[in-house]
């Protein structure tokens, strides 16, 4: 028995060594990227394309349910973008508060036929109505079915080639758009896809849509969260994007190539990670046709989203997350490991499945292993020990790496005290918020099994003033 | 591997970044001083700075500014700042003074940094202070790239905007060149060689296409009407994508000699070109075609039907004619987008 948990405690030190050492790898491909763009400053890198009449124009898709409190400030801030042409589409998905009267109320929308293609069937639409004062603004009302299927609606009602799918509780930078568009137009279409970096709104100061005051929530649950984008997006989304095996693009902000979206089926409405398995795929229909069109991370922050402040809201949101990513494995497991699929199938898929989604389980043990050695005696104390302190490494120096990484590139947060606070959070992740993770992340590995497509709830306060 | 190994480690882990922290904070305490005096010297020399820019007999500034300690990033940002909001700022003699004393060598330094973002963010400020005795420098560099990336795309816009227009056959050396780098070199030209170049683009006589298509758009874009005949001479071209180029071109321009021109493109297999058919006989309200605008608003392509019921409100009888097709046309699509567009048109009219 002793020699059973030994060797088990053997392989997952390794295992957590292993995936350290990727995140660091992964790193080590972005860093030079992240750090040369942000360096780069000047306004025309993006003026030239806002004077060009062949900057593609884009339909800005928000799918909204129960959003009476953000939806209006969103639009409103995607009102103020700079963008030469656009169009505003809000999908009511059935919501049970003032969501669409909101909307009718604030742009003075009137019931409008619409003549819409059905390129996507979708759950039945109630009505469609257009501001009056703002005529490129319209509400689709229909029954609930999802995001996903929010989504396809929106898609089938859009008139443009590109669209950009933004969640109903993200404020977008001024200059988002045109940013995150840039690689398609400057690729002639080659870039099918770019996500742009979301970052956590709340402590900060937003007013029409500009980030007035970047300052940190008090709230060591939203801190950690900052943490953890900072790892996801700037370790992470990067480096896969540069070797154009990007798998994620957040759900909270993408822009896409409406034609291969059509082509691929459009949104998946039976899983809860529509905007992952999207990805994947369209990753598999370039591959299938030998395509060399992209999908491209754009590192600049340009939208801001409320994370939770409650562990309640938090747990469910991570337990949708993890359930998505194993749905969309699941479903497309015929790329894992396969060549036909390159780099997706051999590097991209296993990571997922490893890192991202198995991490939670090893993770588990390691902890298993620790108490066990301590308090059961299961294993050499000195075992557990190390295990402990691969742990801590494994978490929270990544963590701490990652905010130190922000400093050295992006440096968004202006005062010396922000530094030292993120890294001093990020340094106790291992002792609470990270064990409450691997929970979370199991859970949702069993919610899997229990099949249920719901909106992701969250109680909203509301981020721009 | 023993327990002492991973002690180590996570010490020397620990410690390595406890280092880096201290590091990085000094290094953020000392950027965000430097910024703060950055801005105050900015927020004290601008004043002297607009006096020099109207009347440079007013000195003042040149004294400031040679006794600031951060002259040359405040005089960037300065510069900067008036050259984005002023007129004919291209040709001012005091920015030229003023970059060529304190920023031309800072310049040449910069250029040669390893630092991609660096280059760039000079290559661009080298365009906006239009900074012409770096030609030479921008010109050996150019001819140094192999690659059409984005730092010599970058390199090719400002030296065109420095009146170079040897970038054009730079240009048409690399085969992928994009169709809208064309049109920013178009674009930066001044006026009396980009008219020589549009022509010898349309004459086409480098047998570059995508130059040919980016002169055709470009003239679209800019309204040079002076092009209109060669333009309407690019519609009956066996090149498709050309012939789109140029009814997009009459689109913008807004004028055709011949209207019958158009005829042959409502019923060509191209949807693009039927689509910017119909677009043109909205804008330029040929009411002679609104027969044909019903018959192709029951087109196979959603774009094609969507364009025909949108320039048909275009017409004064626009609203009669599409409530008449709503209920009438033999094609149910048809009926569905007419009614879309009829009850737009109410609502603009609340």
């Amino acid at each position: 028995m002793h020699s059973f948990f030994l060797l088990l405690s053997t392989f997952i030190i390794a295992y957590l060594l292993f995936s350290s050492l990727s995140y660091l790898g992964l790193f080590a491909i972005a860093f030079r990227k992240v750090k040369n763009e942000n360096n780069l400053v000047h306004r025309e890198s993006t003026e030239v394309l806002l004077k060009n009449q062949n900057t593609y124009p884009v339909s800005i898709l928000v799918p909204a349910y129960n959003e009476e409190v953000g939806v209006v400030s969103t639009v409103r801030s995607l009102l103020a973008l700079d963008y030469p042409q656009k169009e505003i589409i809000v999908i009511d998905d059935g919501s049970k508060d003032m969501t669409s009267e909101q909307m009718i109320k604030e742009f003075k929308m009137a019931h409008i036929p619409f003549a819409f293609r059905t390129h996507i069937p979708t759950a039945e639409i109630i009505a469609i109505y257009q501001s009056s004062i703002f005529p490129y603004v319209r509400l689709i009302k229909k029954a609930n079915g999802g995001k996903a299927d929010a989504l396809n609606a929106g898609i089938n009602l859009s008139s443009f080639p590109y669209f950009c799918a933004i969640d109903g509780d993200s404020i977008l930078e001024n200059d988002g758009l045109i940013k995150t568009m840039k690689p398609i137009i400057e690729s002639d279409g080659q870039v099918i896809v770019t996500g742009g970096s979301v970052r956590i709104a709340n402590g900060s100061t937003i007013s029409r849509s500009k980030v007035e005051v970047i300052d940190l929530p008090r709230h060591p649950v939203v801190i950690m969260q900052i943490v953890e984008y900072f790892r996801a997006f700037l370790i992470g989304r990067l480096a896969l994007s540069r070797l154009n095996i990007l798998l994620i693009v957040s759900g909270a902000f993408g822009v896409f190539n409406k034609e291969r979206v059509i082509q691929a089926g459009g949104y998946n409405k039976n899983t809860v990670g529509e905007d992952m398995e999207l990805v994947v795929r369209l990753h598999r229909l370039l591959r299938e046709e030998k395509s060399k069109q992209r999908i491209e991370y754009v590192p600049d922050p340009v939208c801001w989203t409320e994370a939770p402040e409650s562990l309640d809201v938090l747990k469910s949101q991570r337990i949708r997350w993890q359930r998505g990513l194993f749905e969309t494995l699941w479903t497309h497991r015929k790329m894992m490991f396969n060549p036909k699929y390159g780099a997706v199938g051999m590097f991209s898929m296993p990571y997922f499945l490893f890192i991202e989604l198995l991490g939670a389980v090893f993770e588990f043990l390691g902890y298993f292993i620790i108490f066990g050695g301590f308090f059961f005696s299961l294993v050499d104390p000195n075992i557990a020990l190390v295990m402990f302190i691969v742990t801590i490494l494994y978490g929270s120096f990544i963590s701490a790496l990652a905010v130190l990484l922000e400093e050295l590139t992006l440096h968004k947060y202006p005062k010396v005290s922000h530094l030292m606070r993120l890294y001093f959070w990020a340094l106790t992740e291992a002792f609470w918020y990270r064990p409450l993770m691997v929970i979370w992340r199991i859970q949702g590995i069993f919610a899997a099994f229990r099949k249920k497509a719901h909106w992701g709830d969250m109680k909203r306060k509301g981020i721009s003033t | 591997m023993n327990i002492y190994f991973f002690w180590v480690l996570i010490a020397f882990l620990f410690l390595g970044q406890l280092i880096l922290l201290l590091a990085l904070s000094l290094r953020k305490l000392l950027i965000n001083k430097k910024e703060q005096t950055i801005s105050q010297q900015y927020d004290m020399l601008s004043e002297s700075f607009s006096s020099y820019m109207m009347d440079p007999t007013d000195n003042g500034f040149i004294e400031e500014i040679s006794l600031a300690s951060d002259q040359t990033i405040v005089l960037e940002r300065l510069l900067n700042h008036y050259v984005a909001v002023s007129k004919g700022s291209v040709n001012s003699p005091q920015v030229a003074q003023l970059t060529e004393k304190y920023l031309t060598e800072r310049y040449k330094k910069q250029l040669q940094r390893n630092n991609w973002a660096i280059r760039m963010n000079t290559l661009y400020f080298i365009e906006d202070f239009h900074m012409k005795s770096l030609t030479p420098l921008l010109k050996e560099k150019l001819h140094k790239s192999l690659r059409l990336d984005r730092e010599t795309q970058q390199l090719i816009r400002t030296l065109t905007s420095l009146n170079e227009p040897m970038t054009l056959s730079v240009l048409a050396r690399y085969v992928d060149a994009p169709f809208r780098l064309y049109i920013d070199v178009l674009k930066r030209l001044e006026l009396n060689i980009q008219l020589e170049e549009l022509d010898a683009a349309l004459k086409n006589e480098q047998n570059n296409k995508v130059l040919k298509y980016a002169a055709v758009s470009y003239i679209g874009m800019t309204g040079l009407l002076e092009f209109l005949p060669r333009i309407e001479e690019e519609l009956l071209s066996d090149d498709e994508e050309l012939r789109i180029q140029a009814l997009k071109c009459i689109q913008h321009l807004q004028y055709i000699s011949s209207p019958s021109l158009l005829t042959p493109f409502f019923h060509s297999t191209s949807w693009q070109e039927r689509m910017f058919a119909t677009r043109i006989v909205g804008k330029l309200q040929l009411s002679r075609y609104q027969e044909v605008l019903s018959e192709l608003l029951g087109d196979s392509v959603w774009w094609v039907r969507y364009s025909s019921a949108e320039a048909l409100t275009q017409f004064a009888d626009g609203d009669i004619l599409l409530s008449h097709l709503s209920e009438n046309h033999p094609d149910r699509f048809a009926r569905d987008m007419a009614t879309q567009w009829e009850a737009s048109l109410l609502g603009s009219e609340e």
